[in-house]
C-alpha cells in the first residue's frame, strides 16, 4: 500500500532537437508536496504537461493510483483528479467569479429538453467553497478582474479542492506576488495537503518551496539532479546545485 | 451582505443597459419631434425593419464573444434566398428548397470555421474571402440581373408575411430568435463555454472546454441566422438582387457593439446586439419621421456608434474589469 500517488519512470520528451526530458524518474506520494525547481528552460512546465495529457511522452511510462496511464488531455487527467493551477490560464478575468469556479463542471437542472444553469445553487456553492479555505470576496457576481493576483491563485485552488483534486499542480503560483500574498497562498497549500490532497510546487523562490515542501526535486537540462526530503537539505544548498548545474553545461 | 437594494453598480452590471439608455433617449427625442413615431403602428415597423439586421446580429454577437468575426454575413444574407429562388423557380418543394438554402448557409459557415481553425489565419481574413468569394459568383451567376420568384408560395406567408399593420412575421422571428440566443447564450453550459473560449483561450482549453468546437458552432449559427435572414427579407419582396445585403456585416458588428459586445470577445450580450438593431432601425425611421433627408442617416449612425463604443467601455471597466 506503499506505492506513491503518481510515479513517472524514465519520461523522455522532444521538441524538434531541443531534448527537453533526457529520462526524467519523478514521484509524489499521498499528501505530499513537492517542489519542483530548476533554472529557466529545465524542463519543469515540461514535465507537468507530459503528466496532465498536454504533451505525450516519447518514452517512459506514468502510473496514477498504481496503475498506468496515458491521458490524452488535460481533460482527462481532471476527470481522474489531477489539477492544474497555470498562472495565467486559471481564470477567466471577464467572468464572474461563480462561472469561473464552474467552468467545464456547470451544475444544471432541467427544463423538459433543455438543461439550463442553476445560478443560485453555483453562487451559494462557490461562496461557501471560498469561505471554507478563508478566502472571503464581496460578491460572487465581481469579476475575476478584480481580484489580486493571490486571490485569483486562491480561487483556483478553491475550485480544486472543492472538485476532489487527488494532486494539485501549481506552476509559479507565487511569481509577482507581494509577501503577504504569497503568504496566503502558500498556506493554502498547506490547507491542501492537510485535506490529503498532494501537491507539485514549481517555483524559483527555493524559500517558498522550502517552507511548505515535504520534499525537493531538482531538475536541470532535461535531468533530475536532485531528489531530497526537506531535512536533507537547506535551501542554500539547493541554491549551489541548481547554479553548479547552470555553470557546468 | 448585500440586501434588497439595487445599486448603481447592479444596473452597470446588466450588460444591455447602455443600449436601452441609448434607445430610451432616442425614443424621447423623436417623439417630441414627431407625433406620428411613438405610435403602435410605428413600433411595429420599426421592430420589423429591425429584425433582418437583428436576426444577423444574433449570430454576430456569439460568434465575436467566442473571439471570432464573420464578414461573410452580407453575402450569405443574398446567397441563402438565391438559391431558395432558383430552387422555387425549377419546382422544387418550398420546404427542401428551404431546408437546402440553410445547410448551404451551414455549410459555408463550416468553411469559415474550419479554415479559420485548422490553418490559424484570422477569422477577420478567412470571412473577407468568403464574403468576396460569394457575392462573386453571385453576381458571377445572375449576370447582375435579380432573380425573381415566379411562382406562389405559401410558406413565404410566415418567413416575411404581414401579420398585422406594419408588423410582418419577421419580426415575431426576430423576437423568438433573439429570446432563444438569449437563453443559449447566459442560461446554458455552452453559453458559459462561449464565454470562456473568447474570454482566455488557454484558461478555457486548460479546463477542458472544447473551445474549437465552441467557435464552429458559432461559425454556423452566423452563417445560418444571416441565410434565414435573408429569406425573411425575400419573403417580403419576392425578388432576389446579387447585391442584396451588402454591408449589413459591417451594421451587423455595429449592431453588437451598441448592445455592448467587446470585440475583442468574451464579454457581450445578444439582447442588446437586437437592442442595437433596433437602435440602428428606429433612428433611420425617426429621421425620416423627422423630415431629415435620408442621406443623413449614416453619418448619425456614425456618431452613435463611437459614442456608444466609449460609454460601454467606460461601464465594462467598471463594472467588469
Ligand atoms: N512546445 C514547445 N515547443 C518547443 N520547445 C519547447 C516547448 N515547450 C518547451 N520547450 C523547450 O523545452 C525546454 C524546457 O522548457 P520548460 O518550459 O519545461 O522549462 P521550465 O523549466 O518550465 O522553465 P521556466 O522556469 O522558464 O518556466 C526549453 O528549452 C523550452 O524552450
Ligand atoms: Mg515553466
Amino acid at each position: 500500500m506503499n506505492q506513491p500517488l503518481v510515479e513517472m519512470k524514465n519520461i523522455k520528451k522532444s521538441f524538434g532537437r531541443v531534448m527537453a526530458l533526457k529520462g526524467v524518474d519523478f514521484s509524489v506520494g499521498h499528501a505530499e508536496v513537492v517542489g519542483l525547481l530548476g533554472d529557466n528552460g529545465a524542463g519543469k512546465s515540461t514535465l507537468i504537461k507530459v503528466l496532465v495529457g498536454y504533451h505525450q511522452p516519447d518514452d517512459g511510462e506514468i502510473y496514477f493510483e498504481g496503475k498506468r496511464v496515458k491521458f490524452g488531455s488535460p481533460r482527462e487527467a481532471r476527470e481522474h483528479g489531477i489539477e492544474t493551477v497555470y498562472q495565467d490560464l486559471a481564470l477567466v478575468n471577464l467572468m464572474p467569479l461563480w462561472r469561473n469556479f464552474f467552468l467545464g463542471r456547470e451544475i444544471v437542472r432541467r427544463l423538459g429538453p433543455v438543461r439550463y444553469l442553476d445560478r443560485k445553487t453555483m453562487r451559494r456553492i462557490a461562496r461557501e467553497a471560498l469561505a471554507e479555505i478563508g478566502i472571503s470576496v464581496r460578491s460572487v457576481d465581481d469579476t475575476v478582474a478584480f481580484l489580486s493576483g493571490g486571490e485569483r491563485q486562491a480561487v483556483a485552488i478553491a475550485r480544486a479542492i472543492h472538485f476532489g483534486a487527488k494532486l494539485l499542480i501549481l506552476d509559479e503560483p507565487t511569481a509577482a506576488l507581494s509577501v503577504g500574498e504569497t503568504r496566503r497562498v502558500l498556506e493554502h497549500i498547506l490547507e491542501a495537503k492537510k485535506r490529503g490532497i498532494s501537491v507539485v510546487f514549481i517555483s524559483h523562490n527555493i524559500y517558498h518551496v522550502y517552507e511548505v515542501a515535504d520534499r525537493l526535486v531538482i531538475l536541470e537540462h532535461g535531468e533530475k539532479i536532485g531528489d531530497y526530503k526537506r531535512e536533507e537539505v537547506t535551501p542554500q544548498h539547493v541554491m549551489d546545485l541548481i547554479a553548479a548545474a547552470a555553470g557546468v553545461k | 451582505m448585500k440586501g434588497d437594494k439595487v445599486t448603481l453598480r447592479d444596473l452597470l452590471r446588466i450588460k444591455e443597459f447602455g443600449a436601452i439608455v441609448g434607445v430610451t433617449i432616442f425614443l424621447v427625442l423623436f417623439s417630441l419631434l414627431s407625433n406620428k413615431f411613438l405610435t403602435t403602428e410605428n413600433v411595429f415597423n420599426t421592430l420589423t425593419m429591425a429584425a433582418e439586421l437583428g436576426i444577423i446580429s444574433i449570430g454576430v454577437a456569439m460568434l465575436i464573444i467566442s473571439g471570432e468575426f464573420d464578414l461573410s454575413v452580407g453575402s450569405v444574407f443574398a446567397v441563402a434566398p438565391m438559391i431558395f429562388a432558383t430552387m422555387i423557380n425549377a419546382k422544387y418543394d418550398p420546404y427542401l428548397s428551404l431546408i437546402v438554402s440553410l445547410m448551404v448557409c451551414a455549410g459555408i459557415g463550416l468553411v469559415n470555421g474550419t479554415v479559420t481553425l485548422k490553418t490559424g489565419i484570422p477569422s477577420f481574413i478567412t470571412t473577407l474571402g468568403m464574403m468576396m468569394f460569394w457575392r462573386g459568383i453571385l453576381l458571377a451567376i445572375t449576370g447582375g440581373f435579380p432573380i425573381i420568384l415566379s411562382r406562389r408560395v405559401d410558406m413565404l406567408q410566415y418567413l416575411g408575411g404581414k401579420v398585422h399593420g406594419g408588423l410582418r412575421y419577421s419580426a415575431i422571428w426576430f423576437v423568438v430568435l433573439a429570446f432563444v440566443f438569449w437563453i443559449v447564450l447566459e442560461k446554458t453550459r455552452f453559453g458559459n463555454w462561449v464565454f470562456a473560449t473568447g474570454g482566455n483561450l488557454g484558461a478555457a482549453r486548460a479546463l477542458g472546454i472544447a473551445t474549437t468546437r465552441v467557435k464552429l458552432v458559432n461559425f454556423i449559427f452566423s452563417s445560418v441566422l444571416a441565410g434565414f435572414a435573408g429569406l425573411t427579407t425575400f419573403a417580403r419582396f419576392k425578388l432576389v438582387d446579387p447585391t442584396f445585403g451588402q454591408e449589413l456585416e459591417l451594421e451587423a458588428i455595429a449592431s453588437a457593439v451598441m448592445g455592448g459586445t467587446l470585440l475583442t470577445g468574451g464579454y457581450g450580450s445578444v439582447v442588446g446586439a437586437c437592442v442595437g438593431a433596433f437602435m440602428i432601425s428606429m433612428v433611420r425611421n425617426g429621421l425620416v419621421l423627422a423630415g431629415a433627408p435620408a442621406y443623413w442617416y449614416r453619418a448619425f449612425i456614425g456618431v452613435i456608434l463611437i459614442v456608444a463604443a466609449v460609454i460601454n467601455a467606460r461601464i465594462r471597466k467598471r463594472v467588469a474589469g
